[in-house]
């Protein structure tokens, strides 16, 4: 047995004896350090950890950025069809005048019946308007648009119905056949006619767009967490001497974990930013092309941008995704990883 | 500060790198482990080290059962021991300051109380001039110091050594064998794994002797 002197706690310090600012020992005899202290060490390791990805990140400008712009191509082609789907929706709710139910009044019924019923007919729920075109004005229109004005005058009788035009506030198939049945049922109506066709194809092409959007977003985010997943396994592969040392030195998971986290969560924040970008630039430039076809067709339909909380549920999205594909990555290979 | 109570090792393959392995070592102490390539010395420190578990036995260190404790556990019984590698296990990429540092920094320490640290340790090592420097920038030597300062830097109960000499000629494994002696003399525990017998016989400590993981020698070296 060795015959050295075992030293008190209080002088078995790393500094020399010399030293007039050894600082204090920390041992197992130790109380454990203060909350305050705690704290402090857990808030510089998130500092620290937080740097170190960004330096290593900057380090690799070109190679971040590509990683990034992969990342930013596969979230911003699920969000660009999802606002190009928005933006149709809203391009059917202008149309919703198309959606009117025309009510065809009984031949008896004249002028003064046809406005009381227009009347009426404006203040129930669910219209937006309603609009009274007599039997000699639908007449007069019949005449003028069909070419057949000279034949018509030849008519004992005038054959056309007076109809009370609505036109419902929401185009929704449902609540407009509901309102049909609710006029068709109104005196002096004789028929009371929706073409819903129109509305059924929109809505079934924009829930097919819908299904589409999700089954895109759904395969581009899992090809995303493989893409970051994969980056991260190169990053861990790099530092893996480190790894085995920081954990040798008394390093948790959690202290190894951190650093990649953060390069994860940074990743997806870059990508985030790029994808918005993109949207915005894309949408900008499909608008040119989408107001010029809009206005042969008479209308002012514009595309919209990316509106804010979009682009920062996009953002947010973008660095969960991040930090998820390296938790993943991460939680892979960290068992793989115990110091030889 | 360690005790080995029948701890045995063995591998799934079949190969036992300790037979019921039976020794003490007081806090303050300082031994040698010696013996050949296979005797069961690297085996001997990864169980003191957590890397594996005895299959039998019980192995106490610091007062804790390294056979029952848990994973979640071992980064903070590691934080009480400081190791040091015959590869020096650097890190390239960073300053000698900054390998030395990383200890302290796991503990969370603030930057200036890391600071007074590792420049204590460099001045220990005599390397009070090397902080800035990069590793592949000194002498195998003064790399393997580094990894001493790094090892002490935390001021552990219990230094380990895995063959820290192995690469060194004798001047300079004379050498550290002295800055291990002054770590020593600051009371922690220094428990070296070596087979380097002519210097061992010259520093006069303990010395554990062993032949295919059993304990055959107990004694003084030199003796």
């Amino acid at each position: 047995m060795s015959t050295t002197r075992t030293p008190k706690v209080s002088e078995r310090v790393a500094p020399k004896p010399a030293d007039p600012q050894a600082p204090k020992k920390r041992t197992a005899d130790d109380d454990g350090p203060d909350l305050r202290t705690l704290m402090h060490a857990w808030l510089e390791s998130h500092r620290a950890s937080l740097a170190d990805s960004l330096r290593r990140l900057g380090k690799q400008p070109i190679g971040s950025f590509f990683t990034c712009m992969v990342m930013a191509v596969a979230l911003s082609m699920p969000m660009g069809l999802s606002l190009l789907l928005k933006n149709v929706e809203q391009l059917g709710g202008s149309w919703q005048r198309a959606a009117q139910i025309s009510l065809y009044l009984k031949l008896d019924a004249n002028s003064r019946d046809g406005e009381a019923l227009r009347d009426e007919i404006k203040g129930m729920p669910g219209v937006a308007e309603a609009q009274y075109v007599s039997r000699e004005q639908a007449l007069q229109e019949f005449q003028q648009q069909s070419g057949l004005g000279e034949a018509l005058r030849e008519l004992p009788d005038n054959p056309l119905p007076g109809v009370v035009v609505v036109t419902p506030t929401e185009v929704d198939k449902p609540a407009l056949e509901a309102l049909r049945q609710r006029l068709s049922e109104l005196p002096r109506v004789d028929v009371a006619q929706l073409d819903l066709v129109w509305v059924e194809r929109l809505a079934a092409i924009l829930k097919l767009g819908d299904r589409f959007v999700f089954g895109l977003a759904v395969m581009l985010i899992s090809a995303l967490l493989l893409v970051i997943g994969n980056t991260i396994r190169l990053h861990i592969e790099n530092r893996r001497i480190e790894i085995e040392v920081i954990k040798l030195v008394g390093g948790t998971d959690a202290y190894v974990r951190r650093p990649f986290l953060y390069m994860g969560a940074l990743y997806g924040l870059g990508a985030g930013l790029l994808a918005w970008a993109i949207l915005a630039f894309g949408l900008s430039w499909l608008n040119e092309a989408v107001v010029g076809l809009s206005g042969l067709y008479g209308s002012d339909f514009a595309l919209g941008g990316v509106p804010p909380s979009d682009g920062l549920s996009l953002l947010i999205g973008a660095v969960l995704l991040g930090y998820i594909g390296a938790w993943i990555a991460v939680a892979r290979h960290l068992n793989e990883l115990a110091p030889r | 500060m360690i005790r080995f109570e029948q701890v045995a090792k063995r591998y799934p393959n079949g190969h036992v790198g300790l037979h019921e392995l039976s020794f003490r070592a007081r806090r303050g102490e300082f031994l040698f482990v010696t013996g050949h390539s296979g005797a069961g010395k690297s085996t001997l420190l990864r169980l003191l080290l957590a890397m594996e578990r005895p299959t039998s036995g019980k192995l106490m260190l610091a007062g804790q059962d390294l056979g029952q404790i848990s994973n979640s556990q071992i980064p903070f019984l590691r934080r009480q021991i400081g190791v040091v590698f015959q590869n020096h296990q650097l890190l390239f990429d960073r300053t000698v300051f900054n390998n030395i540092a990383l200890p302290l920094q796991i503990l969370g320490l603030s930057k200036p109380e890391i600071a007074k640290r590792v420049d204590s340790a460099l001045e220990r090592v005599s390397l009070s001039d090397k902080g800035e420097l990069y590793p592949a920038d000194l002498s195998t030597g003064q790399q393997q110091r580094v990894g001493i300062a790094r090892a002490i830097v935390h001021q552990p109960a219990l230094l380990l050594a895995d063959e820290p000499t192995g690469n060194l000629d004798p001047r300079l494994a004379a050498e550290i064998m002295g800055v291990f002696e002054d770590i020593n003399r600051l009371g922690t525990t220094v428990l070296i794994a070596s087979h380097d017998l002519a210097l061992i016989a010259r520093m006069r400590h303990r010395m554990l002797t062993l032949q295919r993981g059993r304990l055959i020698g107990d004694g003084e070296a030199g003796q």
